[in-house]
């Protein structure tokens, strides 16, 4: 391409509407045990693989809509200082929703139906939330981070509460997620998330949107 | 003359005979005891081979409703001989005491046969090799025994024999139960009746195509094969599947007819959706977004046109329903190709108005830095 602001141009038409970025992630296995490629394990009947299959749905869904938010933020900041710290967030977030992709094609789970609604809500938001300045963009990562490790950490018990041995493996990769959201919502608070006007406001409705796409992407 | 309370007479509901004094063998009134004996004893022996019968008969119809509630057979097959230990008993004490050899002989193969033949019935009934004696019913399944869903699963395959003459109905599973030994009441197992025969021919296809899809996916693994391409793979998937309707053809109609009923509708909806699933999976599908569901919405759509083209297909070996999926893949493919074509092209727009636009702006000096 003839210019660098053709490239960007063009990065952000394919990134507002995705025509581009979502193919399916045949990427490396990245080898979280011994075997290297099994982190579920096999179902002993329906009703197990029915909560498994809903688990992994909203995590992949939500990894799916970090993804968005990320790259939403990066549309409208990308050019600025907090560039190269939003794109080291967004790659990490990349790399779970590929092990997500890896897993739900292994164990044949269904993905939401609500993705494309995910897709542009994502994008908006981040995109909003940024053209509210560096500190809004700051203020969603948090929110959402914090719904996100919120949701891992229910998940954790549940899946403790069940049994632990069995999910072992689940358990170790649904951690190791949590502990790097924690991360990004810790980079978040230092970067003057909290100095946003109606930060309570802004964190309040974020959360409770995370909430209710969080429900919805367990059931459709 | 006076009937003494014989304890035999307590454990034989039947025995009437009591009131005649006849198997008491203390009572020897009046000496009628000796002179009537031959006669009664006659009557004993019938009254004991009808109530074996009637037995017979109750602990059937015990063993078929336990079926339908799942119990295990042995309890109801303990029931009726603890019942039966006192005719027999009765029969025992009687021929024990009787002066005539042959009553007694009579007595014993009669009292033998009821106990033997209980036990031959349920054989019958519960398959090739029963183990429903008491013994073994501490909760833990010996090898031959058999579960409700695998009697109902063979009483359901020997139906699929007599579907030309009856139909998919009541009638034929009625018939294919009576080719098992069962009686054709056997029927009211199946509360849905057509319903469920034609959702059971279903899952079996069902199960019979994905063992074949697994079979070829393991060899391609082992690179015994080659991996066909997708559109060829999806072809020969749904004629092998579609080709298993071949022998059932003419009723087909009227089980696809029954498979749209209400009851039914929710059942055979997701025995198709897990059909295509199955056939996607085995094609090589691993989507994780919006394509899983335009791949299964198309095979779907696919699927179903094909067999309303089978059912009024006159042809030879079905060549116009092969000829006909052949031109709707090779539709899918094409809308497809279509489909990367107009997004390549829509790319290739944009790039050209943004470089339109910034020509413009570089004309009228607007990207010029002051």
């Amino acid at each position: 391409m003839a210019s660098v602001t053709q490239k960007m141009t063009i990065n952000l038409w394919a990134r507002v509407f995705n025509i581009t970025r979502v193919r399916h992630y045949r990427a490396s296995v990245i080898a979280l045990n011994s075997r290297g490629y099994s982190v579920l394990p096999p179902p002993r009947d329906a009703e197990e693989k029915a909560v498994l299959d809903k688990m992994l749905r909203v995590d992949h869904a939500g990894e799916f809509g970090a993804n968005r938010i990320y790259a939403g933020q990066m549309a409208v900041l990308g050019r600025t200082h907090l560039g190269p710290l939003i794109q080291q967030m967004w790659d990490q977030e990349k790399i779970h929703l590929r092990k997500f992709d890896e897993i739900l094609a292994e164990n044949r789970v269904r993905p939401t139906a609500l993705l494309p609604l995910w897709n542009v809500a994502g994008f908006l938001l981040g995109a909003s939330t940024a053209l509210l300045g560096k500190e809004g963009a700051m203020a969603c990562t948090v929110a959402v981070e914090e719904s996100i490790s919120e949701h891992y950490n229910s998940q954790i018990r549940a899946l403790m509460e069940a049994d632990p041995e069995r999910y072992k493996d689940l358990l170790q990769l649904i951690k190791e997620f949590r502990d790097d959201e924690i991360e990004h919502h810790d980079t978040g608070l230092e970067h003057d998330a909290e100095s946003v006007p109606g930060y309570w406001l802004l964190k309040s409705a974020i959360q409770f949107g995370c909430k209710a796409a969080i429900y919805a992407s367990e059931r459709i | 003359m006076s009937c003494v309370a014989c304890a035999v007479c307590v454990a034989c509901a039947v025995c009437v005979a009591c009131a005649v004094c006849v198997a008491c063998a203390v009572c020897d009134v009046d000496g009628r005891y000796i002179s009537e004996h031959v006669r009664i004893a006659d009557l004993f022996r019938t009254v004991v081979a009808d109530m074996a019968a009637v037995l017979r008969g109750l602990q059937a119809v015990r063993v078929l409703r336990g079926f339908c509630r799942g119990e295990l057979v042995g309890v109801s097959v303990h029931k009726y001989r603890s019942a039966h230990r006192g005719v027999h008993s009765c029969g025992l004490l009687y021929s024990e005491n009787s002066t005539s050899v042959s009553s007694s002989v009579h007595q014993h193969p009669q009292a033998q046969a009821p106990e033997q033949d209980p036990s031959s019935m349920t054989s019958e009934q519960v398959g090739p090799q029963p183990n429903t004696s008491y013994a073994n019913q501490n909760g833990e399944q010996s090898e031959d025994y058999e579960t409700e869903d695998q009697l109902q699963a063979r009483i359901l395959n020997a139906a699929l024999e007599f579907v030309l003459q009856h139909g998919w109905s009541a009638e034929a599973i009625a018939a294919g139960a009576e080719t098992l030994g069962l009686s054709s009441a056997s029927s009211e197992m199946f509360p849905n009746g057509a319903g469920d025969l034609v959702l059971h021919f279903v899952v079996k296809c069902n199960n019979q195509l994905v063992q074949i899809l697994a079979e070829q996916h393991k060899r391609v693994q082992l690179g015994e094969a080659e991996p066909k391409k997708t559109a060829e793979f999806l072809r020969e998937a749904v004629e092998t599947r579609l080709r298993m309707l071949v022998p059932y053809i003419d009723t087909w109609p009227q089980a696809m007819s029954i498979l749209l009923l209400p009851h039914n509708i929710p059942e055979s909806l997701k025995h198709l959706s897990t059909l295509v699933d199955d056939i996607w999976y085995y094609a090589g599908d691993r989507s994780t977004d919006m394509n899983w569901y335009t791949r299964r919405a198309t095979l779907t759509g696919l699927y179903n046109t094909t067999e309303l083209v089978m059912l009024q297909d006159t042809s030879v070996d079905f060549q116009d329903t092969w000829a006909f999926l052949d031109n709707r893949i090779r539709d899918i493919v094409n809308m497809a190709n279509t489909a990367k074509q107009v997004q390549s092209t829509g790319e290739a727009v944009v790039q050209g108005l943004v470089g339109a636009a910034v020509t413009l702006k570089n004309l009228t000096g607007i990207n010029q830095k002051r």
